[in-house]
């Protein structure tokens, strides 16, 4: 390591542990990388401004975050919930299963976990609260555990961000998603499932089959853009990005002429709330461009490749370190920084080991999203928190079981890559 | 107050017109089968102009993902000092980096992007947006922490 090298994490972890943005602790620290060795300092705006212009693809993430927002604003998550209701809310702890079958339909019209606490699992915290037998930090554990699933059925913000540092295709991210995100349900329902019987909950009052129909009416446009989406994705007829744009129309439509939930004003705000909540997220973006740079004139992804070599590690004991790794790191790093600076360098030492990209995407994908919910650093958790006032400790007391469930997730899909391949790969992928 | 309804106002709009770009794009090759070269780029140029935008006007510095377990963990002495080295730390390293920024973005005014013909100074100049506010928000922060610290002592 040189020492303009150490000069620039020694700037970025002081700045960040004092409490300064990601995003401009990463800017200064490479700028101060620049001036240490003497480099034109407009490298600054050469490589964060290239790098925006040419990462076409990282314009899904707006339109994702539009489309989700309108979604939240305009009722649809309350109409998901309904229909969720109906399906299976006859089981013993319905609501949390609700919240659950909610989360993947939810799923596949948005791509972020935070979206999904934050509209969808909203609604389901509420209805929870309601009955007694549901603790404040059971509602809030299972809600913030299903919202991991947001990420992994496509769309997925997250993996739209791993492709562009990859270089993998994001429709064969988004298929490998698809069996991972559904397997992690089945896991969370079976282990709601335990809980509730072992807690001997009521069984809710369910829907009367004549109400049915009408509830499944009302909920089938909404449940019809997933499936244009994904199919639109799968066929090719879309690129992500198109998708998302038409994901955002479908959900503006809805709520604005449809439902009429949503009105000029509202359309601001939520507009607004885009603006803000994408300049956060591409911002960092921006600087991890700049970031990369130094790292890749360092040589830092080479060499890490070349020690990694000379491990002799196998494919799995490789992917075993990586998870262990991101779990760790998960516990106090953004998702956008461990995908932004730390996979980057890792991919080369994948590449040379003949790890498909596509299911070492998807593994760190779901290891990050377990990192929004473990403590101290979880994303979630703090959204949660703070839209229903459920103490963090509450949640975290009642949210080992999910953790545990999606790390066991997590390491069959790390031990068996048909999980994540086989979708793909019947679709024509091909592991390069 | 008013300067902030008209950042916000602005960052609406960009996105607005992003999203009206976006539709006619996938009209124009879907409805019409006949894909337009310029709403790609188009695009990207609103996309670069709502992020840098935002980042130097709407977002405040507090709503930005921060590291903030050491933070929180200490007194609000502490967290005065940390505030106020991290603010020199921004204010110096940005302000360094002011000049020579301004001088890339300059130099590329005299190449234009390849459909539509527009100026990269026009397309990169936000970046500049955000450093000048980046320099000014932190001196700004500087100057009221030494002003808090010394209204304690009198």
């Amino acid at each position: 390591m040189s020492n303009a090298l150490l000069l620039m994490f020694a700037v970025l972890v002081s700045l960040l542990l004092i409490r300064v943005p990601i995003a401009f602790g990463m800017l200064a620290a490479s700028i101060a990388y620049l001036i240490f060795k003497g480099q034109d300092l407009g490298l600054a705006a050469e490589q964060v401004l290239n790098g925006l212009y040419n990462g076409y693809v990282l314009l899904a993430v707006p339109l994702f975050i539009f489309a989700a927002n309108v979604m939240n604003a305009g009722t649809i998550s309350e109409r998901l919930f309904d229909f969720a209701k109906a399906a299976v809310g006859r089981m013993r702890g319905g609501l949390a299963q609700v919240d659950i079958l909610v989360s993947v339909i939810f799923s596949g019209m948005s791509g972020s976990a935070i979206a999904d606490a934050a509209g969808p699992g909203l609604v389901t915290i509420k209805e929870m609260l309601k009955k007694p037998e549901y603790t404040p930090g059971f509602a809030g554990a299972v809600v913030v555990a299903s919202a991991t699933i947001g990420p992994i059925i496509p769309p997925s913000i997250p993996m739209v961000i791993y492709a562009l540092v990859s270089g993998t295709s994001v429709g064969a991210l988004f298929l490998g998603g698809v069996i991972p995100g559904l397997i992690m349900a089945v896991m969370l329902m079976l282990g709601v499932h335990w809980v509730a019987v072992r807690r001997n909950m009521p069984r809710d009052t369910s829907v009367k089959w004549a109400h049915v129909p009408r509830i499944v009416a009302r909920g089938l446009l909404p449940l019809s853009l997933p499936v244009v989406l994904l199919t639109g994705i799968y066929t090719g007829a879309f690129t992500p990005t198109e998708a998302a744009a038409v994901a955002a129309l479908h959900a503006l439509v809805l709520a604005g002429v449809v439902y009429r939930a949503l009105d000029w004003k509202g359309l601001f705000a939520v507009t607004l709330e885009t603006v803000r909540a994408s300049t956060i997220v591409t911002i960092i973006i921006a600087s991890a461009y700049l970031m990369n740079y130094v790292f890749t004139a360092e040589g830092v992804p080479a060499s890490l490749a070349a020690w990694v070599n000379s491990l002799e590690l196998t494919q799995i004991q490789f992917l075993l370190l990586v998870n262990v790794m991101f779990l760790v790191l998960g516990c106090f790093l953004d998702v956008s920084v461990m995908l932004l600076v730390f996979v980057p360098m890792l991919i080369p030492a994948a590449k040379l080991l003949g790890i498909d990209l596509v299911h070492f995407g998807v593994v760190v994908v779901v290891n990050m999203m377990i990192g929004l919910v473990t403590p101290p650093f979880g994303m979630l958790l703090f959204v949660t928190n703070a839209l229903t006032g459920i103490p963090l400790k509450a949640m975290i007391r009642e949210g080992w079981l999910f953790v545990g469930l999606l790390i066991s997730a997590l390491i069959l899909f790390t031990f068996v890559p048909q999980t994540v391949l086989w979708l793909p790969q019947s679709m024509g992928y091909k592991t390069l | 107050m008013r300067l902030n309804k008209f950042a916000n106002a602005s960052g609406v709009a960009l996105f607005g017109a992003l999203f009206v770009v976006f539709i006619t794009q996938i009209t124009a090759r879907f409805v019409f089968n006949h894909p337009m070269a310029w709403t790609d780029e188009l695009a990207v140029i609103l996309y670069i102009w709502i992020v840098l935008w935002g980042a130097a006007f709407v977002v405040k510095s507090k709503e930005h993902v921060v590291f903030d377990l050491l933070y929180n963990g200490v007194s609000s002495t502490v967290q005065l000092g940390m505030r106020l080295v991290g603010s020199v730390a921004l204010a110096g390293l940005m302000g360094k980096a002011l000049a020579g920024n301004w001088d890339y973005i300059l130099f590329m005014r005299r190449e234009n992007t390849p459909v539509l013909g527009i100026s990269f100074f026009w397309v990169f100049l936000p970046f500049v947006f955000l450093l000048v506010s980046l320099v000014v928000r932190s001196v700004w922060s500087v100057w009221r922490i030494l002003r808090q610290t010394q209204d304690e002592r009198i």
